[in-house]
């Protein structure tokens, strides 16, 4: 095998022409005017969307490199490279430490080499047939089995969905095999070969921390970003918009830990959590039954013109400026000494609380979807009669655009603020959360009747919204 | 690949049936069918164990795809076991999944199996109830098992009081191996598992 031969050939090294420099993006640290992004736009993020081809490329430069640098042929350099999640600096680290040692560590040879039998006849223990020895093929392990045993062990793993991680048949080793390997085998068998070559493919860029699959349906693009962190990514190609660094529904500002967390929990408590799912209250002055239609939780009964908050019922003049209460929870300072069972009880309204909130905005981001809808045919009812241009009220949807930012941003605060320890950081996240909360309810209040509010005032609030979007993801998103 | 996995049941047969162990009456491998999808294994308990005297009857199923994927094999006589479940009989062990190699034979699986007896690995749990009480309390874990190794698998070492605890479980009206089962669960406490078993 290639392998095999490569660690035993004493190498020099020098070390300046090896280290991955390879800057994808230029970007350019010289530039002393240079403002940092970050500093204006918190989730500021670069990245790349590629396509399949584009990442095969991007892959068989970083197998080439280190396979020119440390003088190894491409099928050594590329398992050395999955087994380290492509690092290249860290395999040229542990290579030039130790060779023979660090292809050990990679599975690619074995840890003591072993005897090769001579004979021409042999029996393959997989198949128990004698056979001659040409018909037999092994790994640097030197475990010999007969070509047709290889080719099903490869049909079996691959059809399990395994490639990367195929290893050799003999009990108690653990040499994987290469992809060169495999394919040698594979040579006649299109179609399994090209299964091989496709679970190959979705290893490598699952192994690589700066590649993360589209998460869209069917979707082929793949994102590519050096920085690997838990930044909104979207993709060109469906508009998925998904966290870079776990791949689920975007979070911030909550870290990608504790929203796994928080869905689980979800998940779990789902039939507590059911009673409040319903669509109808009543109001709180005149009690007549009120049915939720809009996003916004600013509510007026339509009967005694009462206003008044969709979360928490009370009056709605308490939520409209300063700091309002409807968002924070009062946890009983008392509770350590009460029983278990009201302890219980008290996780379990804390836990309501939360979820409670955290529900409601999606709910309100979907109806708020359907007055888009609506706006959109109003508008175009508008301009059919001759009421202004589409061009004229294209400020309406820049702001139901930004409600949506700022509403989304809002749900994920609440998961943040359930697993937050008591405390003034706690407090003044919860300030800043309460004044965003009473600035998207103005903003989707006014949408709401966008035709009677004036251009400039929405604009207002549409910058005030997201000012205070930003501030709170400046303080508090740590990613 | 039938004829693959035929051809080596076939060997393999024979290796065991020749083998030194069987001579010992250590391990022991029987046909079911004639189409060798199908065995029956049988493994001694261990000496120094829990299971020592006691005779474990495995069944044993050859899958198409054998020996590229492993037998699937499970525990047909009762065994208190962190790695096997008290109920089923299924049995978790690496070689039996991801770390089976084609190279493997039933003699491996066997022995295997048998080792498993000797050396538990309650962090890797098949029965949550057991593990946990080998976890906490092994004495009362080994006095279980030997009593389970006793009333099922011809076990020389019988426990008095478990027999009468039992007994009284089954005057109650309660199934003998559900008696057996709420005992062993409740560390032998007779008054817990009678409410469990009443609830
Ligand atoms: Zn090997
Ligand atoms: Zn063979
Ligand atoms: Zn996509
Ligand atoms: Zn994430």
């Amino acid at each position: 095998m290639a392998a095999s031969q490569e660690n035993e050939s004493d190498m020099d090294f020098s070390d300046n022409d090896c280290y991955d420099y390879n800057n994808y993006y230029n970007d350019d640290d010289s530039d002393v005017e240079h403002v940092d992004p970050m500093k204006v736009d918190p989730e500021y993020f670069e990245y790349r969307c590629l396509s399949e081809e584009e990442v095969e490329r991007l892959l068989n430069e970083s197998v080439e490199s280190l396979s020119n640098c440390l003088r190894i042929s491409p099928t050594l350099a590329k398992v050395l490279l999955h087994g380290h999640h492509w690092n290249s600096n860290e395999v040229i680290r542990k290579y030039k430490d130790n060779p023979s040692q660090t292809i050990i560590w990679a599975k690619i040879n074995p840890p003591s080499p072993q005897s090769i039998m001579t004979s021409n006849y042999y029996t393959c223990p997989v198949c128990v047939t004698p056979q001659h020895v040409e018909k037999f093929s092994h790994l640097p392990c030197g475990h010999k089995f007969c070509k047709d045993c290889w080719i099903t062990h490869f049909e079996v793993q691959i059809n399990q969905g395994i490639s990367t991680s195929i290893s050799c048949m003999a009990k108690d080793c653990v040499v994987l095999v290469p992809e060169s390997f495999v394919l040698m085998h594979l040579q006649h068998k299109t179609n399994i070969r090209e299964k091989y070559q496709h679970f190959v493919f979705q290893d490598y860029v699952k192994s690589h921390p700066e590649l993360r699959f589209c998460p869209g349906p069917n979707c082929p693009i793949i994102v590519h970003s050096r920085e690997i962190k838990a930044k909104k990514s979207i993709c060109e190609q469906c508009k998925t918009a998904f966290c870079f660094r776990c791949g689920c529904d975007y979070h911030a500002p909550t870290d990608c830990q504790v929203i796994k967390k928080w869905l689980i929990k979800c998940a779990d408590d789902s039939e507590t959590a059911n009673y409040i799912s319903a669509h109808t209250k009543d109001c709180p002055k005149c009690h007549i039954c009120i049915e939720k239609n809009g996003g916004c939780n600013h509510m007026q009964c339509y009967n005694c013109k009462h206003d008044f908050c969709w979360m928490c019922l009370g009056d709605w003049k308490s939520h409209g400026s300063e700091y309002y209460e409807c968002s924070r929870y009062r946890e009983n300072p008392n509770i350590a000494h009460e029983s278990v069972h009201a302890q219980a009880r008290e996780a379990l309204t804390k836990y309501l609380h939360y979820y409670e909130r955290w529900e409601n905005h999606s709910k309100s981001l979907k109806l708020e979807e359907q007055t888009l809808e609506k706006l959109r045919d109003r508008i175009n009812e508008k301009v059919m009669s001759g009421l202004g241009t589409w061009i004229d009220w294209q400020y309406l949807f820049a702001s139901a655009n930004l409600l949506a930012k700022c509403r989304y941003t809002l749900q994920y605060t609440y998961p943040f603020a359930y697993y937050m320890d008591a405390g003034p950081r706690k407090e003044l996240f919860e300030y800043q959360q309460a004044q965003l909360e009473a600035e998207i309810e103005n903003l989707s209040w006014k949408i709401e009747r966008a035709e009677t509010t004036d251009r400039g005032d929405l604009e207002n609030q549409m910058d005030i919204a997201e000012k205070r979007r930003t501030t709170l993801l400046k303080d508090f998103l740590d990613v | 690949m039938a004829n693959i996995a035929a051809q080596r049941i076939k060997r393999e047969f024979k290796e065991v049936i020749r083998s030194e162990e069987v001579a010992k009456c250590a391990i022991k491998l029987d046909l079911v069918d004639n189409n060798y999808t199908e065995l029956r294994g049988e493994i001694a308990g261990p000496p120094d164990t829990a299971y020592e005297g006691g005779n474990f009857v495995l069944e044993i199923k050859v899958p198409e795809t054998y020996p590229f994927n492993p037998p699937k094999v499970r525990f047909i006589t009762k065994i208190w076991h962190p790695n096997i479940s008290s109920v089923t009989g299924a049995i978790c062990l690496d070689i039996l999944k991801d770390q089976w190699a084609a190279a493997m034979t039933l003699r491996t699986v066997l022995l295997s199996l048998q080792a498993l007896l000797s050396a538990a690995e309650p962090d890797d749990p098949q029965d949550a109830v057991v593990a946990r009480q080998y976890k906490e309390n092994v004495e009362m874990f080994r006095l279980t098992a030997r009593h389970w190794t006793n009333a099922y698998a011809g076990g020389p070492n019988a426990n008095p009081e478990c027999d009468e605890k039992i007994k009284r479980l089954v005057d109650m009206g309660i199934e003998e191996h559900q008696a057996r089962v709420a005992l062993s669960s409740y560390n032998w406490d007779l008054e817990r598992a009678t409410e469990q078993l009443f609830s």
